[in-house]
């Protein structure tokens, strides 16, 4: 019985001595760990895009890049799409029009685990460079149509990154909306305050409200219409804005072009024959806005 | 036999790497640049002084049963406590190692060590005896790191050794799996022929 006995307290005394040791450690190392940690971070997203300070969204993967005036200048994603050898770590950064200001792709130290040789070219300045100021429309490989050289013998690779980009600015452009300018659709105001964030805004003349400004979205004929409104005191629509649509080429797209988006501002217009589902469903989205956010108005 | 000889012993004779042949996959995984090599060699020596150094301590209290559990116990303490040391003083290195420094806690060599030596031995033994085994580990690590480093990739310690040209290696895959298996292999070989006579 003293076999058994001495047994488990000396495994305990160990195992708590062992524990204590280790929170001493922990407490000591963990906020140290935590700064360098975001001393890396921060170091990746300013080598994508050069800001003020980050502001994180979305934890470890998107943030909201500001200047030193606290206004939005764009945004840093990542993404990890699968390459040859497993998921390619990539840091994009985006300005307000949608342009990448950077690309930065981890070492092999870091996580990305192409060939070396081959596929880890995709980290070298000579291949990431070329992504900078590009569009997502022209993020793809040349023998895919687009404007970016793959690296000889690392297609796959290559394509890896450039579908991971271009997939990201897809997935991520919405947080770039508040980067539109909302003078555009009303530019009697000089100053928008957010009322509900990414949706409602007063627009103001120094501090006086003289209307609202709103983001829709409707049910178009291919995907959804998402728009801006400019809506006045006087109940007058000082300016529409399309922020997204996929709508038919040449015939949907009519609510791209500027002169139907003009007639807002003398009252609804009719729908366009040829793009009655398009028009009509940018029609009734301003109107059902106008409806909902009125009451904001004083 | 000596105090020199009992430090001396891992370090060449009964070097874990080249002559025992344990604790074989940390050293074929993270040998493939001096850097990562020697980081991990001596993490692995860190862990093997301070666990030979409680477990002789401890060696009269520790009842046969349960000495395995507590061996890992002590072992694992060490791996963490430089687990998170690295994390915050050597992120770099941390994430080249990536699983490797956890999986000292199962490296044969080190519980080697506790069973067969520090739990029979006095506390200066044991700490000479883990200094050398860890040393003898360290350096097998950093020898086929400097080669793996040089051929594969043109550089040591990060600096360019033959120049521009060399940058894409015509022998890259030395820094891959592949080279791993050649170096230590090719290594064990001259080692069998010209130095283990020797030392008989």
């Amino acid at each position: 019985m003293t076999g058994t006995r001495q047994m488990v307290v000396t495994l305990f005394v160990v195992a708590v001595t062992c524990a204590v040791i280790l929170s001493f450690v922990y407490a000591f190392t963990e906020p140290r760990i935590a700064e360098t940690q975001a001393q890396l971070t921060l170091s990746g997203l300013e080598e994508v895009i050069s800001a003020h300070k980050y502001v994180e969204v979305i934890p470890d993967t998107l943030w909201q890049a500001m200047d030193s005036l606290d206004q939005k200048i764009g945004i840093v994603f990542r993404m990890f799409p699968q390459g040859y050898g497993g998921p390619i770590p990539i840091t994009v950064g985006l300005n307000n029009e949608g342009t990448i200001t950077g690309i930065r792709i981890a070492s092999a130290a870091e996580g990305m685990s192409e060939t070396p040789g081959l596929g880890a070219k995709i980290t070298e300045p000579s291949f990431t460079a070329q992504f900078k100021d590009k569009c997502a429309a022209e993020v793809a490989l040349e023998q895919d149509g687009g404007t970016i050289q793959a690296i000889t013998a690392a297609t796959i690779s290559s394509r890896a990154v450039s579908e991971g980009v271009k997939k990201g600015i897809e997935k991520y452009a919405e947080y770039l909306e508040s980067g539109f300018d909302m003078s555009i659709i009303f530019p009697e105001a000089n100053n928008f305050i957010e009322i509900t964030a990414d949706s409602i805004w007063y627009a103001l003349v120094n501090s006086d409200t003289v209307g609202i400004v709103f983001i829709g979205v409707s049910q178009g004929y291919l995907d959804c219409i998402k728009f801006m409104v400019g809506y006045s005191q006087e109940r007058r629509i000082t300016g529409v804005a399309i922020l997204y649509s996929q709508e038919t080429e040449g015939i949907g797209e009519v609510i791209r072009d500027q002169e139907f988006l003009e007639k807002f501002k003398d009252g609804i217009p009719e729908a366009v024959s040829g793009a009655t589902i398009s028009t009509k469903a940018l029609i009734d989205g301003v109107t059902s806005g106008i409806q909902r956010y009125g009451e904001y108005i004083k | 036999m000596t105090r020199f000889n009992i430090f001396t012993r891992g370090l060449v004779k009964e070097n874990a790497v080249f002559v025992l042949m344990i604790g074989l996959c940390p050293a074929l995984a993270t040998s493939s640049t001096v850097r990562d090599g020697f980081g991990m060699g001596l993490a692995a020596t860190f862990v093997l002084v301070f666990s030979n150094l409680i477990i002789s301590i401890l060696r009269k209290n520790i009842p046969n049963e349960v000495r395995i559990p507590i061996f890992i116990l002590v072992i694992s303490t060490f791996v963490t406590i430089i687990d998170y040391m690295m994390q915050a003083f050597q992120p770099d290195l941390y994430r080249a190692l990536g699983v490797f420094v956890p999986l000292i806690v199962v490296n044969c060599m080190i519980l080697g060590r506790a069973e067969a030596y520090a739990s029979k031995s006095s506390v200066v033994d044991s700490i000479l005896d883990g200094l050398g085994t860890g040393l003898g580990f360290t350096l097998a690590l950093t020898v086929m790191g400097t080669i793996r480093e040089i051929l594969g990739n043109g550089t040591f310690l990060g600096m360019t050794v033959f120049g521009e040209s060399f940058k894409n290696s015509p022998v890259i895959f030395m820094i891959m799996s592949p080279g791993a298996f050649l170096v230590i292999g090719i290594l064990k070989a001259l080692i069998n022929k010209y130095v283990k006579k020797e030392l008989r």
